[in-house]
């Protein structure tokens, strides 16, 4: 951590404390629920447009189709939106990374990234609560309408430059660019006041609105290779950091400590568990292993079916393939067999890392032990190649 | 100023040919990559390196109607500890091959690399049917690909590799389903099934 960013936070935090205040007790929806826009031409074009893209989004093969966890999903947001649980359609996409997203025109995408990382219903609902208040207060169409204006001064700086100069250096343009990703970090601040208000008026646990957060920064410190940010004046969010301090002030004056630390409900480790081998198998084709070791210590404390929370600690030593993880991978595929609900492929990876060490009636034994469990397997011919060779 | 001045350096860097910029057609035959050659049955045409920035030193992409709709990539010698494709972006965490992988190891590899290929988050890049093939003298690999890609067709498609002298060579077909994948599938495979070290002898495919 830099050593700048303690003094960035606290002067953050002081500059914008009593706006945050006076701010999330005055926000209030923009449109009534229903809204359709009529006249605004602008508005119109805009709701065309993510009409169509809602449409061609309807076809993607990335959309996860199960309906229990949509069913999920569509409850949490009916519970948060209240009267607007009719304005949104839920899409839940096939990506590891964790975000949420919303249109003008009510579309909202979950990414299954946020589903691993939440560690309760209630951060799941947080989230939502912030992408229904950029609906409700017409976030979509301030951006669009911030953007023209700022682009058109932009373009008449460059051309009175260029006049000036004789140089074209596009510098009116950057400024404008600039000025709407700041403006897009002020919505995001006005989206989350009105999500914690949101979330705690359904009866979810306001504190999960900077728990959730607090689980991002934890993963990002445990990464092994860290995401490259973008300058401090080119984010369109706030920082994590800033974000989990303000939303913990905020909703630790305004509603009191926490009760107890956030634990899984039932609901949500039904869905993690009836979808774990694809959402952690997207998870390890990320090869961001220090981040998937996080999530699987935070599954482990969860309660997430045993079984599979060890084979993935093993496909994850397995493919991390630093020294010693060859063992922690045996070690964690043989606990796995052992709790007695192990995929199939946890006795396939285990013989092919015997083959690796020279044990090969060792490898021959879980090979055989994983054809009799799968014997459709895909691999089989690999299989048999080895079993016979 | 400046700007003339890189601008003369580009166009002095494509008039010296260090950078090719058009398709160039592959004609029927055999071919050399870094050690390893293959035989196509149709002719092919090589994508030119500057709209292939992912590719190492010595890869190429092949395609017949495009590579959105379809591409074959050839990767040749790959060493231990380096990644199959290469990016820009220091944190994409791009996996790298180790000179004692297993099938399954190889595998894995392939689905993690094209994922980070089509863009982390953009893609699910599946693989099934891991099967045994014979490369020339060497033993390796064929297995089946499913690639979802946002704002794109769904592919199909076949990978093929071996392991030789420390180094991986693979080969990597996706086709548009149904269309390009049925018109291409088996001129691709045919040339994944012909990769051999070069200098080797192909014998028929046997376990």
């Amino acid at each position: 951590m830099s050593q700048t960013r303690p003094v960035v936070l606290l002067a953050y935090l002081l500059a914008c404390w009593p706006v945050f205040g006076a701010e999330s007790e005055t926000l209030e929806h923009r449109i009534p629920p229903g809204y359709e826009p009529i006249e605004a031409e602008d508005e119109l074009g805009l709701w065309m447009e993510m009409r169509e893209y809602e449409q061609a989004l309807k076809q993607s093969a990335l959309l996860v189709r199960d309906p229990d966890v949509n069913d999920y999903l569509q409850e949490i947001v009916c519970r948060v939106a209240a009267g607007y649980c009719n304005d949104f359609r839920v899409y839940l996409i096939r990506n590891p990374d964790f975000n949420a997203s919303m249109t003008a025109t009510g579309m909202m995408q979950v990414w299954t990234g946020l589903i691993v990382r939440a560690n309760s219903t209630d951060e799941i609902a947080a989230v939502i609560g912030h992408e229904i208040s950029h609906y409700t207060l017409l976030h979509s169409l301030a951006t669009l309408r911030a953007l023209k204006k700022k682009l058109a001064t932009g373009t008449f700086v460059d051309i009175a430059l260029i006049l000036a100069t004789g140089y074209g250096t596009g510098l009116g343009q950057t400024m404008a660019a600039l000025s709407v990703m700041s403006f897009s970090r002020e919505q995001e601040t006005e989206a989350d006041l009105l999500g914690v208000r949101l979330l705690a008026e359904a009866a979810y646990d306001p504190h999960a609105s900077y728990g959730i957060w607090q689980k991002i920064i934890a993963e990002e410190e445990a990464a092994e290779v860290k995401r490259e940010k973008p300058g401090a004046f080119g984010k369109t969010h706030p920082d994590a950091k800033l974000r989990a301090a303000y939303l913990k002030e905020l909703v630790t004056a305004r509603y009191g400590p926490p009760d107890a630390e956030a634990v899984a409900d039932q609901r949500l480790l039904s869905v993690l568990n009836n979808n774990y081998m694809l959402l952690m198998e997207d998870q390890l084709d990320t090869n961001r292993y220090g981040r998937t070791k996080e999530l699987l210590e935070r599954h482990a404390a969860l309660g997430v079916e045993p079984s599979l929370v060890r084979y993935f600690y093993g496909e994850m030593f397995r493919q991390r393939g630093k020294d010693g993880d060859r063992d922690l991978a045996k070690s964690a595929y043989l606990h796995s067999i052992e709790l007695g609900n192990a995929p199939a492929k946890a006795y396939s990876n285990l013989g092919y890392l015997y083959l690796k060490e020279g044990e090969i009636e060792s490898a021959k034994t879980h090979f055989a032990k994983y054809l009799e469990i799968d014997p459709d397997a895909s691999d089989r011919e690999m299989i048999e190649f080895y079993l016979e060779d | 100023m400046i700007y003339r001045i890189a601008l003369l350096v580009a166009l002095a860097v494509l008039a010296s040919g260090c950078v090719a910029t058009n398709y160039t057609l592959v004609a029927p035959g055999a071919r050399a990559f870094e050690g390893m050659q293959v035989s196509a049955t149709s002719g092919w045409n090589q994508a030119p390196s500057m709209n292939t920035p992912s590719m190492q030193k010595g890869a190429v992409l092949w395609t017949h109607d495009g590579p959105l709709l379809d591409q074959l990539i050839i990767i040749p010698g790959v060493a231990d500890g380096e990644p199959l494709m290469k990016s820009s972006n220091k944190s994409a965490a791009m996996p790298v091959f180790k000179k004692d992988m297993l099938p399954n190891e190889i595998e894995e590899l392939t689905e993690s690399t094209f994922v980070k290929y089509f863009g982390e988050g953009n893609a699910v890049v599946t693989t099934k049917n891991l099967r045994p093939q014979r490369y020339g003298e060497n033993r390796g690999v064929m297995f089946d690909v499913d690639a979802t890609v946002s704002d794109s067709p769904k592919y199909r498609g076949t990978a093929g590799a071996f392991v030789a002298n420390d180094k991986l060579y693979m080969l990597f077909f996706l086709g548009a389903v149904p269309h390009y994948y049925d018109k291409h599938s088996a001129a691709a495979t045919s040339v994944i099934q012909s990769a051999m070290l070069t200098g080797g002898s192909n014998v028929p495919v046997s376990k």
